[in-house]
């Protein structure tokens, strides 16, 4: 993974005492509230319904031991012993004081972190797939052009005050697992007719109140043009971008208002200004940054443990069970990439405490060559596990309750933390997790219902990307009461697709009950082999909608 | 209003005029509303004094580019903080060749200072309550840029 040089640590010191002496000012009455705000939010730290919230970024979801045990004394020094990860593969602190944070920062540098533009009308944390390098049909590596890309967003002068936030996610392929079709900017590896590589561009894609999702307005864009083709889309966004409200402030409903083809084409004429500037990428800084992502030193050998797995997969039903959900193809022979569960049972969808961190690291150290990645559904990926060493990393991580058998399955839930900690949410989420893991806790009926993909939102701005799940479920205020909203047929794969909203919301201690009959629906429609979002989309939502709202004899 | 250009406290020479006193003052060094620039340009460039021209960011910036070997300041308004329009304003001045004087104003203040001045612009009128003797500090706070600067276009990796 990247390394920061002599020039990227000073400028993360530098960041880190910049934004002391901006707390230091602002506890000294020097900074207006409303301005600190917009200071404290692009380093991450939230004002939240019970305490502050300190968002950590995690460039691209990479890290490795050093800095996951640096994030678990974090949480033992200056929070409750356990951190959160988000959508954006980011890890979040929910109990931080205020006047400490810069203190974090300052440790989070010691091991090449932060939490620069985490958050803010800013060019936020760049994501990919979290199997980028390691799946067999990709067309190349996208980590390192993700690195590129941080690089250049960070402290970027002219786009710290954009219309609103910014997020960009690439995937290596035409596999979407970075839901890069709902993200401002969208950015696909391609190949074109002559076989050069470079990037499919969409642009206007997102979530929230209007959910949308994003345009081609490039089919193949050079590899050393990339940069100075974001700058040039970001400087019509910054100029022209709505500012008079803060919903309609998106890219989305620029490219929406001025139709794509109109956007596109300021976009190109700005670009054709820009193209041949200094931004244009050189070879050697792709290559230098490439070669911090070259392949892990994997053993020869690594395929005799095959054999090995293959009995231990017969003789022990459990661990089998886990194979088949939680572990991925890798494109070298005899290695796995493995999904661990952040997702137990009646637990909150993405917390991990201090010594889970603690003990990743380590079992990072000891399977997967010290590396730990983060996904965008709120899980961890050891990326390149020997097929011999799969059964005592099972072990270790049942212990430790983090090999839960449910990766792709119902109870694999995206969940924003709502009510219980965020200010702007209308309903608690927690909780009707919990109800749903409770109801859902046979593992024989989740995988025979198999892949599905429920999320979960607190409110509107569908942090939890309810808007493409399969299930979606929006928590909404009634009078008072948590009421929940469904959609079905989402997706925010490469076939990305908007959730319909089946009718009206239902009361809390009916959601688990409605996703069951929902299921119900499912099962008896569905053709052999069929997954349930195929069936969505064949059969349409009315079947499940009649059954859901039916009159109750 | 404190005036600080190329990082110094500096003197204002300048004098703001309105359509009630353009005439009056149509030889002098003057900056004038972006509107009243629109509406008597040929007038204007043809007078003695140098001339300065006051934009925001709902304003049209094409039309001052045509002019810009004319032009011997730019003021761009910032209505809030939070309104970043002006930085691209700076950058596109820069790099169409303008080398007069770019001043932010409105709610420019310590925080902003250091991208801006990357971005290209080189004076900046201070609201007096928001001006300390130290403020001149906030250009150097961070001293390593991935991106290129109005006065060095190399990204970190042309460096």
């Amino acid at each position: 993974m990247y390394q920061y040089n002599e020039q990227d640590q000073t400028l993360i010191n530098a960041r880190v005492e910049q934004y002391r002496d901006q707390t230091r000012r602002f506890l000294a009455g020097e900074i207006p509230d409303e301005e600190f705000r917009g200071l404290r939010l692009m380093n991450g730290l939230y004002i939240q319904r019970q305490a502050p919230m300190l968002r950590i970024a995690v460039p691209y979801g990479l890290m490795n031991s050093v800095q996951v045990r640096k994030l678990a004394d974090i949480t033992r020094k200056y929070d409750k012993n356990y951190a959160h990860f988000t959508t954006r593969t980011n890890v979040q602190l929910n109990w931080p004081k205020l006047e400490e944070v810069p203190d974090i920062l300052a440790e989070l540098a010691d091991v090449q972190m932060h939490a620069i533009q985490t958050s803010g009308n800013c060019l936020r944390n760049t994501t990919t797939d979290h199997f980028a390098g390691v799946i067999p049909d990709e067309i190349e590596d996208p980590r390192p052009w993700c690195e590129i890309i941080r690089q250049w967003t960070t402290l970027h002068p002219e786009f710290a005050y954009l219309p609103r936030k910014f997020k960009i996610a690439v995937t290596g392929g035409p596999e979407d697992r970075a839901a890069s079709q709902v993200h401002d900017i969208g950015l696909h590896m391609v190949k074109n007719a002559e076989g050069d590589v470079g990037f499919e561009v969409l642009v206007g894609g997102g979530l929230g109140r209007t959910p949308v999702i994003g345009k081609v307005i490039r089919e193949f864009l050079p590899k050393q043009d990339l940069l100075t083709y974001l700058e040039a889309i970001l400087r019509v966004y910054n100029l022209n971008g709505r500012r008079d409200n803060k919903y309609k402030a998106r890219i989305k409903i620029l490219v929406n208002a001025l139709g794509a083809e109109e956007f596109t084409k300021l976009v190109e004429a700005e670009w054709e200004i820009i193209r041949s500037t200094e931004l244009a990428l050189t070879d050697d800084y792709v290559e230098k940054i490439k070669g911090f992502f070259e392949p892990h030193p994997y053993a020869t050998d690594a395929i005799d443990g095959l054999a090995v797995l293959e009995n231990q997969l017969a003789d022990n039903q459990e661990f089998n069970a886990w194979y088949e959900r939680n572990t991925r193809e890798h494109k070298i022979a005899g290695y796995r990439a493995v999904v661990i569960s952040l997702k137990p049972h009646l637990k909150p969808p993405g917390d991990i405490t201090d010594t889970q961190l603690d003990a990743v690291a380590d079992l990072a150290d000891t399977y997967n060559f010290g590396e730990i990645r983060s996904t965008h559904d709120q899980n961890l990926v050891f990326a390149h596990v020997a097929a011999g060493d799969l059964y005592t990393l099972w072990q270790s991580l049942r212990d430790l309750n983090l090999a839960r058998a449910n990766i792709g399955t119902l109870t694999d839930m995206i969940v924003c933390p709502g009510f219980d900690f965020c200010s702007l949410a209308n309903a608690h989420t927690l909780n009707v997790a919990d109800q749903i893991n409770a109801k859902f806790d046979d593992l024989d009926y989740l995988y025979d219902i198999g892949d599905i993909k429920l999320n979960m939102s607190g409110c509107i701005n569908a942090c939890a990307h309810h808007h493409v799940a399969h299930i979606g479920v929006l928590g909404v205020d009634k009078g008072g009461e948590d009421y929940y909203q469904i959609t079905l047929g989402g997706s925010s794969r490469e076939d990305a697709s908007l959730g319909k909203i089946i009718g009206k919301s239902v009361p809390q201690a009916d959601v688990a009950n409605t996703i069951e009959t929902i299921l119900q629906v499912y099962v008896e429609n569905r053709s052999e082999e069929e997954r349930f979002i195929e069936t969505v989309r064949r059969i349409g939502v009315a079947p499940f909608k009649e059954r859901v709202y039916a009159p109750v004899n | 209003m404190p005036l600080l250009i190329n990082r110094a406290v500096a003197d204002d020479h300048w004098l703001l005029v309105d359509e009630d006193n353009l005439s009056t003052h149509i030889d002098e060094d003057i900056v004038v509303p972006y509107e009243l620039f629109a509406a008597n340009t040929e007038a204007l460039l043809n007078a003695k004094g140098t001339l300065g021209v006051r934009v925001n960011g709902d304003q049209d910036l094409n039309l001052l580019l045509q002019y810009l070997d004319k032009l011997a300041l730019v003021a761009i308004e910032f209505p809030a903080f939070t309104d970043g329009r002006g930085f691209s304003f700076a950058r596109i001045l820069r790099r169409s060749g303008f080398t007069g004087q770019i001043r932010a104003e409105g709610d420019v203040t310590r925080d902003r200072l250091e991208y801006m001045e990357r971005c290209g612009f080189d004076a900046f009128a201070i609201p007096a309550d928001r001006y300390s003797a130290d403020i001149a500090n906030a250009f150097d706070e961070v001293s390593v840029h991935y991106q290129g600067s109005a006065d060095d276009e190399r990204p970190i990796f042309r460096q």
